[in-house]
C-alpha cells in the first residue's frame, strides 16, 4: 500500500459515496419527511442515468441522439425527465397505502427496467451507451480526474442538501411531516394530502435522476448492469435507515458509512488464506450481511436521528 | 474486552499484507464471482488459480511468488468500480485479468483502468464496443468480438450464392450483437435481406414472427438464437409450416438437440457458423488433462480455455517486463501472446521463463487459440463452417 494509491482509493469511495447520498437525500425526501415508501429506487436511477447519457453522448446510430449537450444540461435532463416519470407514477398509484405503493414501485422499477434493456432504438439495449463524457474533462486527466470529478459531484451534494434542509423547514416539509405522521389530522386540517404526497414523490425522483446521471459520467459507460437493485434499491435504503430516517445529515453519514464497510471489506477478505481465496468473496458478502444487521440493530432510529426543527413564532404576536 | 480483541483481529488482517514477501508479484483478477453469473464462476476461477499455480511449481514470477488478488464485481457497474479501484490503488497490481461480463469490463476500463495506466485483458467479454473504446492501447481481450462471427457468417451465405435472406435474432447482447453486424455486412457486399425480426426467449410459438418473416420471398432464415430455447422452437415450426427451407444458423444453434427436434432430414442443407480452434489443438489437450488432474473433473465448463490463457499470458507480460512496472506491460504483452517468436504453450512456464530470462521472444498459443492481437487489441480467432452430419456436425471449412 503506498500513499497516493490510498488517496486514490479514498476518492473512489468518497465519489461512491457522494452518489448514494444523493440517492438517499432523494429517498429521505420521500420516506424521510412524506412517509412515501419507494421501493422503485433502481428505475429512477436508470431514467435519469440514460437521459443523462443520452443527452451529452455524441450522435450513434446506436441508440437515440446523442445529443451533445453540455454535461450540466445532461443532468438537468436527467432530473426533468425522471421528476416527469416520478409524477406519472405517483399520479396513479400514490393512493396506495404504504406497503402497496411498496410493490407498485417495485414493479414499476421492473417496467423501467425491461423498457431500458428491450427498446434497443433508444438505449442501445444490453450492449450500452459508450463515451459518456465527464464534466470539466479538459482540466485533468489521467487518475487526477477523479479529483475533479469528487468536487464537482460534492459541489452538487451539498446544493441538494441544502435544498433539502430548506424544504424540511419550510411549511411544505411541516405539513409533509404531518401527513406523515398522521394522515386524517392533516386532511381535517384542510391539508390537500393526495397532492403533497404526490410532490415529494417527483421531487425526490428527480433528486435520484441526478445520482443516476452522475454514476453514468463517472462510469463514462453506461449498460443495464449499472442499474441492479441490489446495489441501487436496497443499499440505499439501508444506508438511509442507518443513518437516519428524516434527517438529511444522516442521509449523508449513512450513505457514507455504509458504502464505505461495502467497500473496505473485500481488502479484508482478500488476505483470508490462500485455501479460501475462491470463496473470499462469497465470505464477503456474509461479512457485509452481518455487518448491515449490526448496524440496523445497534442503531435503531439511526447513527443521527431526526430532530424536529425548533418552532419559531412570528415578531408580530 | 471483545474491543480490543476486535483490534488485535483487525490489526493482525491489515499487517498480513506484510507477511506477502517483498519479492511476490500480485496478479489482479476481476471476476464477476456473486451476481447474475455466479454459476459459471467456480470452474472459471480454477482455471485462473491453475495458471497461478503452475507458475509458482515452476520457478514463480519475477523472483518471488505470483499471487492471485481477486476483485469481485458483483455483476454491477458499481460494483467492478469499486473492485478495480481497490486491485489498482490498495493492491497495487501491475496487470489486470478481467472481467467477464462486458458490461463490467468496460465500466471498470473507462472508469478506471484506462485513467490509471493499467494493462486489461479479459478472457470472455465479447461487446462490439470494446474495439472502438479510446483505451491508450490498454484494454484487450482473447475471445473475438461477436461482430466478429457475423461478419463471417455474411461471407459464407453469399459465398453459396445466397443473395436474399430473412433473419431473426434473439434479444439479449448475444443476438443483437451478431445479427446487426451480420445485417449490415452481408448488405455491405451485395446481399439482400428482405425481412428481419427480433424475437424474444422463452416463447411457445414464433409463428406471427415467421409469418412477417416469410414475405419477401428469401431463399433462407438466418437464426441466431440458442438450440434449446427460441432458435430450436423457430426451425421446428418454420419446417412444420413449410415456411422456409433452407436454415442457417450460428454457434447457439450448433447443437446436437437441433438435430434431435427437428431431423437430420430438414437439415441437410443448412450450415452453421461456430468459433473454432486451428485444426487439432494439442494445447487444449495438455490443459484439460493438467485441469482435471487437478479438480477432478470440468475442464470441458465454458471459458476455462480462455481464462486459464488470459490469466498465463498475464504473467508471462509481467516477467517479460522484468518488474511490475505498469507502462511497459501493453507492449509485453503483445510480444509474448504474437507470433514471431519460441512457440510457448500451456503449462511450460519453465521454458517460457528460461528464454525470456535469455531475452528471447516467445509466442504464447493457448488453450483457445494462437491470440494475434490487432491494433484494437482484439483477437480474430477461427470461424468454422458446420453442416450435419448424422446426428452431430462436421466441419467443412476454417475462415479466418
Amino acid at each position: 500500500m503506498e500513499l497516493t494509491g490510498l488517496f486514490f482509493y479514498l476518492v473512489s469511495i468518497l465519489i461512491a459515496g457522494g452518489i448514494y447520498s444523493l440517492l438517499c437525500l432523494g429517498l429521505n425526501i420521500q420516506w424521510g419527511m412524506g412517509g412515501v415508501f419507494n421501493a422503485g429506487i433502481a428505475g429512477f436511477f436508470a431514467t435519469g442515468a440514460y437521459a443523462s447519457a443520452i443527452l451529452t453522448t455524441s450522435t450513434s446510430a446506436k441508440h437515440i441522439g446523442g445529443f451533445d449537450l453540455p454535461v450540466l444540461a445532461g443532468l438537468l435532463g436527467a432530473g426533468i425527465i425522471s421528476g416527469c416519470v416520478g409524477w406519472a407514477v405517483a399520479k396513479i398509484c400514490i393512493r396506495l397505502k404504504s406497503d402497496y405503493l411498496a410493490m407498485a414501485s417495485i414493479g414499476i422499477a421492473e417496467i423501467l427496467r425491461l423498457v431500458i434493456v428491450n427498446e434497443s432504438w433508444l438505449t442501445n439495449g444490453s450492449l450500452g451507451l459508450s463515451g459518456v463524457p465527464r464534466p470539466f474533462a479538459g482540466l485533468a486527466s489521467g487518475r487526477t480526474a477523479d479529483i475533479v470529478f469528487l468536487v464537482f459531484i460534492w459541489v452538487i451534494v451539498i446544493a441538494v442538501f441544502f435544498f433539502s434542509q430548506r424544504l424540511y423547514d419550510s411549511p411544505w416539509g411541516r405539513s409533509l411531516r404531518a401527513i406523515r405522521d398522521n394522515e386524517q389530522s392533516a386532511s381535517a386540517a384542510g391539508k390537500d394530502v393526495e397532492k403533497f404526497r404526490i410532490q415529494t414523490f417527483a421531487i425526490g425522483c428527480a433528486i435520484m435522476g441526478i445520482a443516476g446521471g452522475l454514476s453514468a459520467h463517472y462510469f463514462r459507460f453506461l449498460s443495464p448492469s449499472a442499474t441492479d437493485p441490489l446495489l441501487v434499491t436496497f443499499l440505499v435504503w439501508v444506508m438511509l435507515i442507518a443513518g437516519g430516517s428524516g434527517n438529511n445529515r444522516g442521509a449523508i453519514v449513512g450513505a457514507l458509512s455504509i458504502w464505505f464497510l461495502w467497500s473496505v471489506t473485500e481488502i479484508f477478505t482478500n488476505r483470508l488464506p490462500p485455501e479460501w481465496i475462491t470463496r473470499s468473496s462469497f465470505v464477503r458478502m456474509l461479512l457485509v450481511g452481518l455487518l448491515l444487521q449490526y448496524v440496523l440493530q445497534r442503531f435503531r432510529a439511526g447513527i443521527i436521528p431526526e430532530k424536529a426543527p425548533k418552532l419559531r413564532y412570528s415578531e408580530e404576536e | 474486552m471483545r474491543k480490543l480483541t476486535t483490534m488485535i483481529a483487525t490489526a493482525a488482517l491489515l499487517a498480513s499484507t506484510a507477511l506477502v514477501s517483498a519479492a511476490d508479484t500480485k496478479v489482479g483478477i476481476l471476476m464477476d464471482i456473486t451476481g447474475p453469473i455466479a454459476n459459471f464462476i467456480p470452474p472459471i476461477q480454477n482455471a485462473a488459480n491453475l495458471a497461478v499455480k503452475q507458475v509458482n511449481a515452476q520457478g514463480g514470477l519475477l523472483d518471488g511468488s505470483a499471487i492471485a488478488v481477486y476483485g469481485d464485481t458483483t455483476g454491477t457497474s458499481q460494483g467492478a468500480v469499486d473492485a478495480a479501484q481497490k486491485l489498482v490503488n490498495i493492491e497495487n497490481v501491475p496487470f489486470v485479468m478481467g472481467a467477464l461480463m462486458s458490461g463490467t469490463t468496460i465500466a471498470a476500463a473507462e472508469a478506471v483502468f484506462i485513467p490509471a495506466g493499467v494493462v486489461q485483458l479479459s478472457p470472455t467479454a465479447t461487446s462490439p464496443a470494446m474495439t472502438d473504446l479510446k483505451d491508450n492501447d490498454l484494454v484487450y481481450r482473447i475471445v473475438p468480438s461477436d461482430n466478429y462471427q457475423g461478419e463471417i457468417l455474411a461471407k459464407m451465405v453469399l459465398a453459396e450464392g445466397i443473395k436474399k435472406v430473412a433473419v431473426t435474432f434473439v434479444n439479449n447482447d448475444y443476438g443483437v450483437g451478431i445479427g446487426n453486424t451480420f445485417i449490415d455486412a452481408y448488405k455491405a457486399a451485395g446481399g439482400e435481406v428482405v425481412a428481419q425480426a427480433k424475437h424474444e426467449e422463452k416463447k411457445d410459438s414464433y409463428r406471427s414472427e415467421l409469418a412477417s418473416l416469410t414475405k419477401g420471398g428469401a431463399e433462407a432464415l438466418v437464426v441466431v438464437a440458442y438450440a434449446g430455447d427460441s432458435g430450436g422452437k423457430i426451425v421446428k415450426q418454420a419446417a412444420e409450416g413449410g415456411l422456409f427451407s433452407r436454415f442457417i444458423g450460428t454457434d447457439g444453434l450448433r447443437d446436437d438437440l437441433l438435430i434431435k427436434n427437428v431431423g437430420a432430414e430438414i437439415l441437410k442443407t443448412s450450415f452453421f457458423s461456430s468459433p473454432t480452434s486451428p485444426g487439432d489443438n494439442p494445447a487444449q489437450g495438455i490443459l484439460h488433462k493438467a485441469f482435471n488432474a487437478e479438480y477432478g473433473g470440468g475442464a470441458d465448463k465454458a471459458f476455462v480455455d480462455q481464462t486459464y490463457d488470459a490469466t498465463f499470458l498475464t504473467m508471462l507480460a509481467i516477467e517479460k517486463v522484468g518488474s511490475a512496472d505498469r507502462s511497459k506491460m501493453a507492449i509485453a504483452l503483445r510480444d509474448v501472446a504474437t507470433a514471431p517468436g519460441i512457440k510457448v504453450g500451456p503449462g511450460e512456464w519453465k521454458k517460457a521463463k528460461a528464454l525470456l530470462s535469455e531475452g528471447k521472444d516467445i509466442d504464447y498459443d493457448g488453450a483457445g487459440g494462437a491470440y494475434e492481437f490487432d491494433a484494437n487489441g482484439d483477437v480474430s480467432g477461427f470461424i468454422g463452417k458446420f453442416v450435419v452430419d448424422g446426428d452431430s456436425y462436421k466441419q467443412t471449412e476454417i475462415v479466418e
